[in-house]
């Protein structure tokens, strides 16, 4: 249950694994129901002082499991951070199937705003209740996800539009 | 470059800055927040709203970056920002490249700040892939994310003069001194490095290039040749009437709003949080020196101006403290790799961030293990100024069109950073 270079306070993991139900992974921060998502969000900011927001993080898992079955996933780790001296940083990941949605933090946070329709816009994982889920960076009419894993890096593109 | 540095001269200037310096409001700072998902169709239909697009190509926007100004009369109702022209597609292109062949790619990002791109790269592959840093070469780290840090902050600040209108010293008299500035500290590295601009200079586990004979004399003279032009640049510049009529009270940015939207540096510590990750999670050789933080309250424009201009001075101490006692010992904790494909491949996720001149610059990476060779699985920028822009549609509305200029000059945005 850890990032390296991110050492997570006793009493967040203590929150996550009791409260909160979190399973601890080989890799990577604890994995959180996606119902627990926004109270666990709240509970950071409110009762432990994780007042800035960090990052939003997708990353699209295909795999195929023993008995021949496709699984499309898509994982996406959260980031909170404490004000002033001694600032920690607090993450949680999700795990959902590529279509269904991961509830938004917009409400909590603002900045989630920006980083959610970067990664809608980037890995395509929708996110259910912001209000403005555009595209960021890429047009708006442009085909595909880029960091999909199925999504190849020489995949053509018109020159102009 | 020879330039005579009179002590004398110098406190005479200060004492001239402290004195000419008109009185400001310095009320602790509060936006007035516009609402970013304003219903234009909802609004008063006796209005004559105008659209104004401001950019993609224009001077003031520091790159592409394409602003929708919605205007009645010449007040802002709403602003729709627009990023994305810059787009490379870095994070793609790190599931393609090795471990070895990224270092040099992230130095087109922040193209103001390279060094601080490498570091948080080089920082976040060390963590993941468990390889130790001698003290030597975090000592030369420190150093030079120092030595970086005066200079983006130069350019910045000649920007901003250019930004604010001819006014100001004649256009860009301003911004051509900063930018000379500037380049002494260019020219330190092209010594240590080869390169003015992407350095590529760090390597996992330790730097490539050592410290030159005679280099730590020529950083001296160049701090010096600067710390003494700022002064007299500070006072042109911030003793101006127009300027202070064009940044006090404007652009207010709160600390509230910074921390819900993620924005850390010196937009955040305008705001009057003391928040610095050199001193709060010290990385590199910082636990061994000690930072002092600046932080203002107004969280206005000149606010962001004043702490920029501290860190300034504060980064000429502390280059001043750390050039004369580099540690001696090895430089890298192995031997140079050679070949792409030798890193080894690790599973895990690691995060590494660094204070860079726009505030928390993080990289977090996804190791992909055996089967994804030596390359990550996947890689996200936590991009500083991403988070700064999004305050704008929270604090254009309610300001005239050219106080927007003046607001997207001090946020200090990088759009190779941005758009990535």
């Amino acid at each position: 249950m850890s990032v390296a270079g991110l050492a997570m306070a006793v009493d967040v993991i203590e929150l996550l694994t009791q409260r909160f139900s979190a399973n601890s992974e080989p890799d990577g921060p604890p994995l959180v129901a996606p119902e627990h998502h926004l109270e666990l969000a709240r509970t950071l900011r409110d009762e432990f002082g994780y007042r800035i927001f960090g990052f939003v993080i997708a990353s699209h898992h295909p795999a195929t499991t023993k008995d021949g079955e496709k699984v499309d996933r898509v994982r996406v780790v959260y980031g909170l951070r404490t004000v002033g001296s001694h600032t920690r940083l607090a993450s949680w990941q999700l795990e959902v199937d590529v279509g269904t949605s991961v509830p938004s933090l917009v409400g909590l946070f603002a900045g989630a705003d920006w980083q959610e329709r970067e990664q809608y816009d980037l890995v395509g994982i929708r996110f259910e209740g912001h209000p403005d889920l555009r595209r960021l960076m890429l047009p708006e009419d442009w085909k595909g996800h880029p960091l999909r894993k199925d999504y190849a890096i020489d995949t053509e593109v018109a020159p102009w539009r | 470059m020879e330039v005579e540095v009179a002590s004398s001269a110098v406190s005479a200037s200060r004492e001239i800055s402290a004195n000419q310096r008109p009185v400001t409001n310095r009320s602790p700072a509060k936006t007035r927040r516009g609402d970013p998902y304003l219903d234009i169709a909802a609004y008063d239909p006796e209005a004559d709203l105008m659209v104004l697009n401001l950019g993609p190509q224009h001077p003031s926007t520091h790159g592409v970056f394409r602003l929708k100004l919605y205007l009645d009369g010449e007040l802002i109702v709403k602003a729709v920002p627009f990023c994305g022209y810059l787009h490379r597609g870095v994070e793609k292109l790190c599931e393609k490249l090795t471990y070895v062949q990224l270092v040099p790619i992230f130095d087109k990002n922040d193209y103001v700040s390279p060094m601080m791109n490498e570091q948080s790269l080089v920082m976040a592959f060390e963590s993941l892939l468990g390889v130790e840093v001698p003290r030597r070469a975090r000592y030369l780290r420190t150093l030079l994310a120092e030595l970086q840090r005066i200079a983006s902050h130069l350019l910045w600040f000649g920007a901003f003069a250019m930004d604010l209108g001819g006014a100001l010293g004649g256009g860009s008299t301003l911004f051509m001194y900063c930018f000379r500035e500037r380049e002494l500290i260019l020219d330190v590295f092209e010594e240590l490095t080869g390169c003015r601009f992407h350095y590529n200079t760090h390597m996992i586990g330790g730097n490539r290039h050592d410290v030159p004979a005679g280099w730590a004399a020529k950083v001296h003279s160049a701090i010096d040749i600067i710390e003494h032009r700022l002064i007299e640049y500070e006072n042109y510049l911030t003793t101006n009437r127009i300027y202070l009529d064009r940044t006090c009270g404007v652009g207010v940015v709160d600390a509230d709003l910074a921390m819900e939207l993620g924005i850390t540096g010196p937009i955040l510590r305008a705001a009057g949080i003391d928040h610095d990750l050199r001193r709060d999670a010290p990385y590199h050789a910082y636990d061994e020196l000690e930072v002092r933080v600046t932080t203002d309250i107004a969280g206005d424009c000149e606010a962001r101006t004043r702490v920029r201009l501290a860190e300034i001075r504060e980064s000429v101490r502390l280059v001043r403290l750390m050039i004369d006692g580099i540690p001696e010992g090895p430089l890298g904790s192995r031997k140079p790799i050679k070949t792409n494909l030798a890193e080894k491949s690790e599973r895990g996720h690691a995060y590494a961030a660094v204070e860079s001149p726009r505030g928390e610059l993080g990289i977090y990476v996804i190791g992909g293990g055996a089967n994804r060779g030596a390359s990550p699985y996947r890689l996200k920028i936590r991009s500083p100024s991403l988070h700064a822009l999004s305050c704008l549609p929270y604090v254009l509305p309610g300001h005239v069109v050219s106080d927007a200029v003046a607001i997207l000059g001090s946020v200090d945005p990088i759009m190779g950073e941005v758009d990535r």
